[in-house]
């Protein structure tokens, strides 16, 4: 079995570009893939492609998939459109890395793409809360922020931790988001903005709460022998885990944390053969500001309820021990929804090749981290540097 | 609000009540128009509530008061001026909400505000255990009838050897139109407003029925007229016998406000509640067209009816907000659509929605809410043997959606109530053991007072209205 690496990763502006089509959007994202791959990459050596998408406001909701290459000119290539919420993307990357893994293909085009402002305020309404339970939780009066902010009801009830420790993670994001040209939200803001901003669904205020974005972004995965060919520094998938939860958040035994989190991050170890203290920096899953604090407790960066306690040290700072969503995270590089899971890796990428725009100092290993709705579904992918001439 | 039943007759066993949470002072009414309100007090339904959700609403609380338990009831007979739909059943539905043997027979009485008395009358005409609901959330004209309107249930077990026997019963009809109407394809009640037509109209037709009554007129204790306003009972007793305070005893508009065909239903609850035992009580029901029932009680031991709680109880809306719940400052529609769940997938649901019914595993013995799939606990794929949750439970999470964030089913019912919470409550199987978590909205409340931990308790209140089909399930309300 050849393992899998990433050889290209890029994305468009992550915005609200209420004129551009998803596929002009995918056009973008998949330029800057190919215009970072280091040797002479040819569109015509891609053998299959994988696309996340939600599909929000309907669209081309059939064949959505096939809608995007044929605009890229990809045409007759398998092209197959992931559907799991906000991890669509994250799927879509398993998917290539098991067709490179398998030896079905050897260069796999994995993205997503989301266009999510253009709509009325009605139609917006209808589309956002789709990925949560819709029988009972959406049926209940709640939302994506309200069920993320019953778990924050129930964090705060249960740990020691208050409004303000959920404001540092945005006040994190939006300082390392101001970085980066293609953040939707690139500005920073201070703790005391973060903490008095309007409430969403309380505890969670505007500044806890990531934007709706639309964006598109791009990975292009490669075995061995191609990434050798046409890579000078490329960067291996050296786990790939993935695990289903229950979809609605009242049907876990846990509602201040998201266990298919932790079983997907214990894959993606396990595969590796790394633990958490090996991470160099990580991408993680910040819909909400409650999200990040669970991840770093679901992904074994600390123990239950010590979440904040990182915050406060300035741990996932850039500068800190384990730097944090350094592209900005979902919070102010914004959260197309499709579009997420491989756009963490965009940054993944940047940083184990030493091009991000806040870059982590020297790191080996990074880690993506990608849920769907409040934690129905979550991938988990371990990146490692690979030295130029190891291959 | 229990009988003993060591009566003599048939008769009412026991009684429930119902009055919306949200009040209106008269006081605001008359700031607002410049003019006397036409009632001291109007209570306001939520806009999640209608005369269903009233109606199982003091059904539940006649059958948690009684010795009969739903299982025991073999007719029910609802009666509103006020359907959530002009055409269609809804006694099934209220059937279904309280738990009622699907074999019961039923009967609506409706299109009048003397609706009540035909419910009652249907009640004491079956066999066996009856549930007679009257429950009325009429509208009007802001201008007119609306700065009157009120809401409200009561309900009434009825059953032979009762403490409170329906002696006698009596009614009168005329030609008489126009009194109080309401055109097709309308909402508001409207008047004429012909001053000597109508109140001659009402007291002769109401006092030709109970003067009829066999009974003592010289002992009657207390008298529930139809009461529309506070003025109108007195005005029909100017051609009966009865004293002032007997009518007072029966009269509760200037405090629930002009509850339609409730309104006698819930001052004759008012009423028993006044009188001593081995009493005689009146109930006067009238409708335009015109009709009135009258009905004699022989009252051995009066139940606790709840009344005077009931009315002290509530909380004081301002008028804008009043106006606002009852949708008389518009309605909005949401376009478009998403996430659909079909009315079929609703109806398979109701039995956990108006009842909590939750699933035990065969196997392991672990709770399933809802009961589908694989079992929570051990994973088995074998159907659950129902077993109902309790209507009382724990807040495990709670957040608040704030004015403008609701999903588009809701986003209504949120102009008109505002911010509501949603919880994730925690409740144990009524058989004690083990329990389940589902997600519910809080209703009737402060949403934002409501923390992890606080015991809430289910109501049945309209969940949303899709395709002209109103779905129906628990919401829950602080203890």
């Amino acid at each position: 079995m050849t393992d899998a690496y990433i050889i290209g990763a890029g994305q468009s502006d992550f915005g609200s570009f209420p004129d551009r089509s998803y596929r002009s959007l995918f056009d973008d994202a998949f330029d800057e893939a190919v215009g970072s791959v280091d040797g002479d990459f040819d569109p015509a050596d891609v053998d299959e492609a994988f696309l996340g998408t939600l599909g929000v406001g309907g669209r081309q909701l059939g064949l959505s998939g096939p809608a995007v290459t044929e605009h890229l000119g990809l045409h007759g290539i398998p092209t197959t459109r992931v559907e799991n919420a906000c991890a669509a993307s994250g799927y879509a990357l398993r998917q290539a890395v098991m067709a490179v893994r398998s030896g079905m293909a050897d260069l796999v085009l994995a993205g997503g793409y989301e266009v999510m402002t253009d709509m009325s305020g009605d139609h917006t309404k209808w589309w956002l809360g789709v990925s949560g339970e819709t029988e009972w939780e959406r049926l209940s009066g709640t939302t994506f922020a309200g069920v993320y902010a019953q778990m924050a009801s129930a964090y705060l009830r249960e740990h020691d931790a208050t409004v303000e420790d959920l404001s540092r993670v945005a006040v994190k994001n939006h300082g390392n988001g101001a970085q980066n040209p293609h953040a939707h939200l690139g500005f920073e803001c201070t703790l005391k903005q973060a903490t008095s901003a309007p409430d969403v669904a309380a505890p969670l205020n505007l500044y806890h709460c990531c934007p709706t974005t639309d964006g598109a972004s791009a990975v292009l995965v490669a075995s061995e022998a191609v990434a050798a060919d046409l890579a000078d520094a490329p960067v291996r998938v050296s786990g790939a885990g993935a695990a289903s939860g229950r979809v609605g958040l009242f049907q876990r035994d846990s509602l201040t944390g998201i266990p298919a989190s932790e079983t997907a991050a214990d894959r993606a170890y396990e595969e590796a053969g790394i633990a958490p203290e090996d991470l160099d920096f990580a991408e993680v899953h910040d819909c909400f500001a409650i999200a990040e604090l669970a991840a770093y407790e679901d992904l074994g960066f600390c123990d239950r309820g010590e979440a904040p306690r990182l915050l406060r040290a300035g741990v996932t700072d850039p500068d800190g021990d384990l730097p944090v969503n350094t592209s900005g995270g979902l919070k102010s590089k914004g959260h197309p929804i499709g579009a997420t899971g491989t756009g963490q890796v965009v940054e993944a990428f940047a940083q184990l090749r030493g091009d991000a725009h806040v870059q982590v100092k020297d790191p080996a290993i990074g880690l993506t981290h990608n849920v769907g709705g409040s934690g129905g579904g979550v991938t988990v992918h371990v990146f490692e540097r690979v030295e130029e001439g190891e291959l | 609000m229990t009988g003993a039943g060591n009566g003599t007759g048939r008769g009412i066993a026991a009684t429930g009540l119902y009055l919306p949470r949200q009040r209106l002072d008269g006081a605001e009414i008359q700031a607002a128009w410049g003019a006397a309100a036409p009632v001291d007090r109007a209570a306001v339904p939520a806009a999640d509530e209608d005369a269903l959700t009233m109606a199982v609403a003091a059904g539940r609380d006649a059958l948690s008061s009684g010795d009969l338990a739903a299982a025991d009831i073999a007719h029910l007979a609802v009666a509103t001026t006020t359907p959530p739909l002009e055409e269609e059943a809804f006694a099934p539905r209220i059937g279904a909400a309280l738990g009622l043997d699907s074999a019961v027979s039923t009967t609506t009485a409706t299109q009048s505000t003397a609706a009540g008395g035909e419910a009652l009358l249907s009640g004491v005409d079956s066999d066996g255990p009856a549930l007679v609901v009257v429950a009325d959330a009429p509208e009007g004209d802001a201008a007119a009838v609306g700065q009157r309107v009120g809401a409200g249930a009561a309900a009434f077990l009825v059953d032979d050897d009762a403490d409170v026997v329906l002696t006698d019963r009596t009614r009168e009809s005329r030609d008489a139109p126009g009194l109080r109407l309401r055109e097709r394809g309308r909402t508001e009640v409207s008047e004429l407003d012909i001053t000597t037509y109508e109140r001659t109209t009402i007291r002769d037709v109401v006092s030709t029925a109970l003067d009829r009554l066999a009974i003592d007129h010289g002992t009657v204790d207390a008298v529930s007229l139809y009461q529309p306003t506070g003025d109108i009972p007195h005005r029909i007793g100017t051609a009966l016998p009865y004293d002032g305070g007997a009518i007072d005893r029966g009269t509760v508009v200037d405090d629930v406000g002009d509850a339609g065909a409730a309104a006698v239903a819930i001052g004759l609850l008012a009423a028993l509640e006044a009188v001593d035992p081995d009493s005689t009580v009146i109930a006067g029901f009238f409708g335009s067209g015109a009709t009135a029932v009258g009905l004699g009680f022989e009252v051995a031991t009066a139940p606790e009816t709840g009344v005077t709680a009931a009315i002290e109880a509530g909380e004081e809306v301002p008028y804008p907000a009043a106006l606002r719940a009852r949708g008389t400052i518009g309605e909005t529609e949401v376009a478009g659509g998403g996430a659909h769940v079909s009315l079929p997938s609703w109806q398979r649901t109701t039995p956990q929605r108006y009842r909590l019914a939750a699933g035990r595993c065969p196997d392991c013995g672990a709770v399933a809410f809802p009961p589908e799939g694989a079992c929570p606990a051990c994973g088995a794929r074998e159907d659950y043997e129902l077993t109902p949750l309790s209507r009382t439970g724990e807040v495990a999470a709670v957040t608040v959606i704030g004015q403008g964030g609701a999903p588009p089913e809701f986003v209504e019912q949120q102009r008109r109530d505002g911010p509501f919470a949603v919880a994730i409550v925690e409740s144990t199987a009524i058989d004690g053991d083990g329990s389940a978590r589902f997600p519910a909205q809080l209703t009737d409340c402060d949403p934002g007072s409501v923390s992890v931990g606080d015991a809430v308790t289910g109501r049945l209140r309209r969940i949303y209205t899709v395709e002209g089909v109103t779905r129906y399930g628990l919401k829950f309300v602080p203890e």
